[in-house]
């Protein structure tokens, strides 16, 4: 299933995620409570919090890491994706 | 202007001693009377007489946020806030690992105490001349899209928008720039908005600001690149405006366009809007 794109790009091509950052996420889970998105899921074990759908991410979002004390959370460099993003939109219509 | 500060309490990381020492100097400085956040969670009345004397600004450490989080639950009017983990990441400095207060958080208790006692001293954000909200007639005609027992309104032409619900209203080389009624209804009642510095140059999809409810922290991303040239101070004495009117009289900031029409490309229209809108609301 292709439907879900961004700006005409299909969202699976676009890297836009958070990543956490181990060493200092305390597993509070404000990030996962907070987002409606699905895209953190609990899990046994150490990692008790893992991106489990990176690609429900809402891209330019950054709105969990926001809410994460310890600042655990990080996201790639915006104006690499809009580059990125609009390298691809170009590819789509020269097809 | 007569102020009172409430801070975090600093006692789980050491932006929370920079809060909790910022406080202290803001009593010094500009003689804010100082809450206790412990105290206020006790016993409202306690500050009742405070609170309704000052304007009250709130000092948090970390994203946690629970100064202000505990302000909102009391239903309290913030008037300006600050977030240390923020000045420091724009200060350079680094803090030591400890709740004791070391040079560098002090350094940074005074950078942001200096920054307030500015502030305070400065007259709020104004309206420049000549950009009356006159200029901008109110939208038109709405396109209703519904999902459940929700209507969200979206207006036939003259705006444009990104993905992220940021709506666009160019007029000439200027623009107007605010959020959608399908965000405005997803955040519920804005408390609290932290609008970008006048002449702040903008890339699109920059961030232009952030605004808060009791359900999130918003991120303003910029569907246009420009630069401020305004900022609706009636949405930062007033954030519900916002929810009220999203497109009208709760606009954010006004920018001059430095790539339209080129920025177009990247936007939806109303139609392509409306179908993100109902894509989202049914996947909420
Ligand atoms: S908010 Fe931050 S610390 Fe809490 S679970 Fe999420 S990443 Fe970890
Ligand atoms: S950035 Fe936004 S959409 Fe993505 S995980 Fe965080 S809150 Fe959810």
């Amino acid at each position: 299933m292709s439907e879900a794109t961004f700006m005409g790009v299909p969202r699976e091509k676009i890297v836009w995620h958070p990543t956490i950052d181990y060493q200092k996420c305390t597993f509070c889970m404000e990030c996962a409570n907070f987002c409606p998105h699905r895209v953190f899921e609990q899990r046994e074990g150490d990692r008790r919090l893992v991106v489990a759908n990176p690609n429900n991410c809402v891209v330019f979002c950054r709105a969990c890491s926001k809410t994460c004390g310890p600042d655990a959370l990080s996201f790639p460099d915006k104006q690499a994706t809009i580059a990125q993003i609009k390298q691809m939109r170009e590819q789509v219509s020269v097809q | 202007m007569k102020t009172a500060v409430l801070s975090c309490t600093g006692l789980d990381k050491p932006e929370g001693s920079v809060a909790r020492e910022a406080a202290i100097r803001m009593a010094e400085a500009a003689n804010s009377e100082i809450i206790c956040p412990v105290l206020l969670n006790r016993s409202l009345a306690r500050y009742e007489k405070v609170l309704a004397d000052n304007s009250l600004i709130v000092v948090d450490g970390c994203s946690t946020r629970c100064a202000s989080k505990l302000a909102e639950s009391l239903d309290l009017k913030i008037d300006r806030k600050v977030l240390v983990a923020d000045a420091l990441k724009s200060s350079g400095l680094t803090l030591e690992p400890t709740l004791r207060l070391e040079t560098n958080g002090a350094a940074l208790a005074q950078t942001i105490v200096d920054g307030l006692v500015q502030s305070l001293a400065a007259p709020a954000p104004a309206q420049p001349s000549g950009t009356s909200s006159t200029e901008f007639p109110p939208p038109g005609e709405y396109l209703i899209v519904t999902h459940d027992k929700f209507e969200f309104r979206i207006p036939v032409s003259d705006y444009w928008f990104n993905e992220n619900d940021v709506w666009v209203r160019p007029l000439g080389d200027v623009a107007r720039i605010g959020i959608s009624d399908y965000m405005q209804q997803s955040l519920t009642d804005i408390n609290f908005v932290d609008a970008p510095a006048m002449h702040l140059s903008v890339e699109q999809f920059g961030e232009l600001g952030t605004l808060e409810s009791s359900k999130a922290v918003f991120e303003v991303v910029a569907p246009v690149a420009g630069t401020v040239i305004a900022v609706n101070s009636e949405v930062v004495s007033n954030p519900t405006l916002i929810n009220e009117d999203p497109y009208g009289k709760g606009w954010i900031v006004q920018l001059k366009l430095s790539n339209w029409p080129e920025d177009r490309e990247l936007l939806l229209n109303s139609d392509a809007y409306a179908k993100t809108v109902k894509h989202k609301a049914e996947e909420a």
